[in-house]
């Protein structure tokens, strides 16, 4: 399957025009991690969005503690996304984040693509931020509802 | 496009994360689902929030299977 055909799946993308998200497809990177592999480390600095298009990734996040021992706050599969709070906000990553499955198939765009394609067409910026806002939303909404 | 069904898997009974990924097809009770290593039941399917475009966004209480025996 090639990038195109993936990101059309993607909600991130959805409101988008056909040849806006081959713009986005031509600035996707393709990345294999196997089992366990650390993908992003929380308190690091994030350059790059992450797209999961098969297998699962493991988000973990340290306690605010030593003694507090890190805790799993999601499984992430295809679809979804990671790593857009750094691309937003430019903070450290908030979460380690490392592949849960025997492989995890991933889509990278990295924040100087992603800003240039954004600066360029704003149309493409405006609903990749709204679909961002309403993703972050639904992940909010899952923590609300597994309680942790 | 077809419809796209964005889930949040939430596992009852035990101490897990859950996890949230698409799906083409809508899932419904009984259905056997795996997230990361671990399969699951689903237990109950509810509409989270309205659908957007072509997307649909639920929520399904899921539990390992042996709890069902």
């Amino acid at each position: 399957m090639n990038p195109k055909d993936i990101l059309t799946g993607v909600e991130l993308f959805e409101g988008l025009q056909p040849e806006e998200i081959n713009t986005l497809a031509e600035a996707c990177e393709e990345r294999v991690y196997p089992l366990n592999e650390i993908i992003t480390q929380q308190g690091e600095v994030g350059e790059e969005l992450f797209i999961v298009y098969d297998g699962f990734v493991e988000v973990v996040r340290a306690g605010a503690s030593p003694e507090n021992a890190p805790r799993t706050i999601v499984h992430l599969g295809e679809g979804q996304i990671f790593g857009e709070m750094a691309l937003v906000d430019r903070g450290p990553r908030s979460a380690t984040v490392k592949a849960a499955s025997d492989e995890a198939h991933l889509l990278v765009i990295k924040r100087e693509n992603f800003d240039r394609i954004c600066e360029k067409n704003h149309h493409i910026g405006y609903v990749v931020m709204r679909n961002i806002a309403a993703d972050l939303s639904f992940k909010l909404r899952h923590h609300h509802l597994t309680g942790r | 496009m077809a419809a796209t069904f964005k889930v949040s898997y939430v596992v009852a009974g035990e101490e897990h994360p859950g996890a949230i990924l698409n799906t083409e097809t809508r899932p419904r009770q009984g259905d056997l689902v795996r997230l990361g290593s671990d399969d699951f039941v689903v237990e109950e399917v509810i509409e989270l929030i309205p659908p957007r475009g072509d997307f649909y966004y639920l929520h399904a209480t899921v539990r390992p299977p042996d709890e069902l025996t």
